[in-house]
């Protein structure tokens, strides 16, 4: 490759790439010893660990360390073989093969996993199983009971917006101590979920000696027992996942609203509208990208929701606070069924994926809305 | 004590079994006499145990005082170094120099690993020893250790483990066998009886250092059992007494029913009182000891060692008449409980209501009786009373599926639930030695016979595993009530050596077992599915584990485990 750049009609020309066939040749050979060498390390591997040979390696980790030179190899051979388009590749090579090891790989090594029969206590190890895990699952009644639970969490997030948006209006007003109250309403979305779980599940509701059960009491509430029938319970997990949640969806409407066109504000005043005409026909309609967003990263937040019922109820009483996520956790943690597990967590993932696509489409007009989002 | 008078009692612990061999050690006793040391340690508790460590017993039992609060830290590092003496007769000081060891266990109610950091902090300054901490929440344990046997990640030196969890470690060969040495230190003869082989073997090899006896044993409040104005309703109720024809503490689980449902709007000096407390919210498998309390009565039958599974086919038990009336015995008891119930652990019955003065009957571990004249939260240290687990008027019997009527009376079948803690050395050590040596000799320390006194006297998540616990004298002279510790100490050791006991399985994946019944039992008693169509529900789901985990090797470990 020359290194002089050449004038062209007095315009910057890049040196002409020439890659002469040798380089083309040994590129390509370098490629394709690199490729045979690692699926030939990987078929050793394989059968080292299913009994069939006596060569192999104690670990997994070797075949890591084939898997980088392998893309060391293959960033050269494509360097050598394909010059220029060889050097612009490289500017995506490297994260395109750090996501296949960190994402793409494990994800599909997550479905290999969700086809076996594994139990961590078995004598026998894991055993292939094909779909008999998700056969398991489809006549699982506590996973679609979580199913069920989720769609009532996620349906709360329509409250936890219109409470989220009327905090955000409250302090893109000119009030008082503004900064302050900022500040202050975003405090929940800092605490940990666990912390909430003991301060206001374990403590604060605490049936006995609680402030909110005592001042129940003194309500004349006889037995105000938050968690003890399955509405109830299903209510204060949502109260509680809501009260750290709607500061982060209350940020994000406060910056749509701060971005807002002021003069589309104004012209409406003009025009004689009253504040819920200017809210309803103006403000709420140029906020639809904003809000569609948030909404849906609360939804997706939401649908891992676990922390809180692990803590505070166990999936109970009888399942009726119970997350897909908290009973995965159960299936996984406390029954050690590694196969079984691993298909609810693939089976929920493939749903939550459709759900998102389809409320992705769903909302796509709205969220173009004003701002070509 | 005077510091020269400490120092000269540590100097002698560490050699006294040679010491009182000779005429020396007798010379020496009454020149430690002439100090005034033994002048105070001279009483008649502790009979059987040579004199020096009769008072050394005394010394730390004072540590802090029964009755003077909660223990500290600094309480634990003092009973710690008192205790060393038996480490110092197998270990030279500075002898671990540069060892560093990893430690699993628990942090139960800032219990367990809390008081093992104190207790070994002496051991690793003798030692030149270095312990790093893992410690983990009951409920987290078995996930922890499952995930650490199987991906190969045994991250541990020493690790504090349940009897139940040995067929999934001993027997996967990640434990260091038990050098003779140990065995000596310890003094493996004084355990009780059901702590002994096969309990902490596999193969016929020892692996535990044995720390805690468990049993569940049934707590009362004795003062409202003594209560006139009860006494009077109760005499003036229609209602099924079940047997019980004076106002007192229930025998059988029949008249526990009946008594639980009794004090339902019942008044106690000016407050609503509640007779049984269940815990009914699932607690990381351990939940389902609770049930099992409840049913051994029903399902042990003194003629057959298996009441959980059949022991020639694994085929459970949960699902036969005995198993479904217990868990109907919950249901039914519920709405008699307090309004929360249903949102109760066994940590919140037994620290939170039983020792806070909600609920008049209690099943637990032994720990409700040590904590509660000790532990700060407290309310009801001098009302309380225990016994071994109700019985029942009848049991039944799988073999002719058929309930029998004992002529001996009603049928009764403590819970030895867990069978104690234990700790346990991890076989990755034995490539090393010092290192290997310097494990056993810290585990041997928390599992001496001296240190054990005290772990049953104060809050510690231990409870009596060993005969010379079992003197009350040393208890009365430590500070504890005659009746309240004779009561006590009766309610543990007629439980470990009754001849109708139900021995905990100790098959690999037990609280796999126990798990997926927690969680079928919480629709149970949440009114989703039927008693009957609930247990169903469990045997289905146990039968598909045994499956998975190998149901012949399952057979071979759970007859193993009964004897068999």
């Amino acid at each position: 490759m020359s290194t002089a750049a050449a004038l062209n009609d007095g315009r910057h020309q890049p040196p002409a790439y020439v890659v002469t066939a040798g380089r083309v040749n040994a590129g390509r050979w370098l490629i394709v010893l690199a490729t045979i060498a690692l699926l030939a390390l990987i078929m050793v591997q394989v059968l080292y660990v299913n009994g069939r040979t006596t060569l192999g390696f104690e670990t997994w980790r070797p075949l890591l360390y084939a898997y980088i030179a392998w893309a060391a190899a293959l960033s050269g051979g494509l360097l050598l073989s394909r010059g220029e388009a060889g050097e612009r590749a490289m500017f995506v090579l490297p994260a395109v093969l750090f996501t296949v090891a960190v994402v793409i790989f494990p994800t599909l090594f997550g479905f290999y996993i969700a086809s076996l029969d594994w139990n961590l206590s078995a004598f026998d190890g894991p055993k292939f199983a094909g779909l008999a895990n998700l056969f398991e699952l489809f006549a699982d009644g506590s996973y679609w009971n979580a199913l069920l639970n989720m769609v009532f969490y996620v349906l709360a997030v329509g409250a936890e917006y219109a409470i989220a948006f009327g905090l955000a209006l409250l302090l893109n007003a000119e009030i008082r101590a503004r900064k302050f109250f900022r500040v202050a309403f975003l405090l929940p979305f800092m605490l940990s979920p666990v912390a909430v779980s003991w301060m206001i599940g374990k403590s604060l509701l605490e049936y006995r000696f609680g402030p909110a059960a005592t001042l129940a009491r003194m309500l004349g509430w006889e037995n105000p027992a938050f968690f003890a029938s399955p509405w109830l319970a299903r209510i204060s997990i949502e109260m509680m996942d809501a009260w750290v949640s709607i500061p982060f969806i209350m940020i994000l409407l406060l910056a749509g609203l701060q971005a807002l066109p002021r003069e589309v504000l104004e012209a409406a005043k003009v025009d004689g509208a009253s504040s819920w005409q200017s809210f309803w026909r103006v403000t709420f309609p140029l906020m639809a990208p904003v809000s569609i967003t948030a909404l849906l990263i609360r939804i997706i937040f939401k649908l891992k929701l676990a922390d809180i019922v692990i803590n505070v109820t166990s999936g109970g009483p009888g399942g009726a606070t119970d997350t897909v996520s908290s009973y995965i956790y159960r299936v996984y943690r406390d029954r050690s069924n590694v196969g079984y597990g691993t298909a609810l967590a693939m089976f929920y993932l493939i749903l939550i994926i459709i759900f998102l696509t389809v409320l992705l489409k769903a909302t796509s007009r709205w969220r173009r809305v004003g701002g070509k989002a | 004590m005077r510091m020269e008078d400490y120092k000269r009692l540590i100097a002698l612990q560490a050699s006294r079994r040679e010491f009182l061999r000779g005429a020396a050690g007798v010379a020496s006793v009454a020149a430690l006499g002439s100090t005034g040391v033994l002048g105070t340690m001279g009483s008649a508790f502790a009979e059987g145990l040579p004199a020096e460590e009769q008072a050394l017993r005394k010394q730390i039992l004072a540590i802090p005082g029964v009755g003077k609060g909660q223990p500290t830290d600094a309480d634990f590092q003092k009973v710690g170094e008192m205790v060393l003496g038996a480490t110092k007769a197998n270990v030279k000081e500075g002898e671990f120099a540069g060892v560093e060891l990893s430690f699993m266990g628990l942090n139960n109610q800032n219990l367990h690993n809390v008081l093992f950091r104190g207790f070994l902090k002496p051991w690793e300054q003798y030692t030149g020893a270095k312990i790093s901490w893992i410690d983990l929440a009951q409920a987290d344990y078995n996930a922890r250790l499952q995930q650490s046997i199987a991906t190969g990640t045994v991250d541990f030196d020493i690790c504090e483990m349940g009897a139940p969890f040995e067929g999934d470690v001993c027997g996967k060969g990640l434990t260091s066998e038990m050098p003779d040495w140990v065995k000596k230190q310890i003094d493996m003869d004084d355990l009780v009886n059901y702590l002994k082989p096969p309990v902490g073997t596999w193969d016929g090899k020892q692996y535990r250092v044995t720390i805690d006896g468990d049993t569940h044993n049934f707590n009362f409040r004795t003062d409202v059992f003594a209560d006139a104005d009860l006494a009077k309703a109760w005499a003036a109720d229609g209602g099924d007494k079940a047997g019980l024809t004076e106002w007192g503490v229930p025998k059988t689980w029949q008249q526990v029913q009946a008594v639980t449902k009794f004090l339902k709007g019942q008044k106690f000096k000016g407050n609503d009182v509640y007779g049984y407390l269940d815990p009914p919210k699932p607690w990381g498998g351990f939940g389902f000891y609770f049930l099992g309390s409840r049913a051994t009565a029903y399902a042990k039958h003194p003629d057959d060692k298996a009441w959980l599974f059949d022991a020639d086919t694994m085929k459970p038990r949960i699902n036969n008449p005995a198993w479904v009336r217990a868990i109907q015995d919950v249901i039914d008891a519920l709405p008699f409980e307090p309004p929360n119930q249903i949102n109760a652990d066994p940590n919140e019955t037994g620290f939170s209501q039983f020792l806070g003065g909600t609920g008049s009957m209690v099943t637990w571990w032994g720990d409700i009786g040590s904590n509660a004249k000790t532990n700060d939260s407290s309310v009801v240290g001098d009302v309380c009373g225990f016994s071994i687990l109700p019985g029942s008027d009848d049991v039944y019997n799988s073999k002719t599926g058929q309930w029998d009527k004992l002529p001996s009376g009603p049928n009764y079948a403590p819970n030895l639930a867990y069978l104690g803690w234990g700790v346990y050395v991890m076989a990755r050590v034995d490539s090393d030695p010092k290192k290997q040596k310097a494990a056993w000799s810290a585990a041997a320390h928390l599992g001496g016979k001296d240190l054990a006194i005290w772990t049953a006297m104060y809050p510690s998540g231990f409870q009596c595993y060993r005969n010379s616990q079992h003197d009350i004298d040393e208890w009365v002279a430590a500070g504890y009530d005659k009746d309240f510790i004779s009561n006590y100490l009766a309610s543990q050791f007629d439980s470990y050596n009754h001849p109708n006991g139900a021995i905990e399985p100790r098959i690999p994946g037990i609280f796999q077992y126990y798990s997926a019944a927690e969680d079928i039992l919480a629709n149970i008693f949440a009114g989703k599915l039927k008693a009957q169509e609930g247990a169903d529900q469990i045997a289905a789901a146990w039968e598909k584990l045994t499956d998975q985990i190998g149901r012949d090797n399952q057979i071979k470990l759970y007859k193993a485990s009964l004897g068999m």
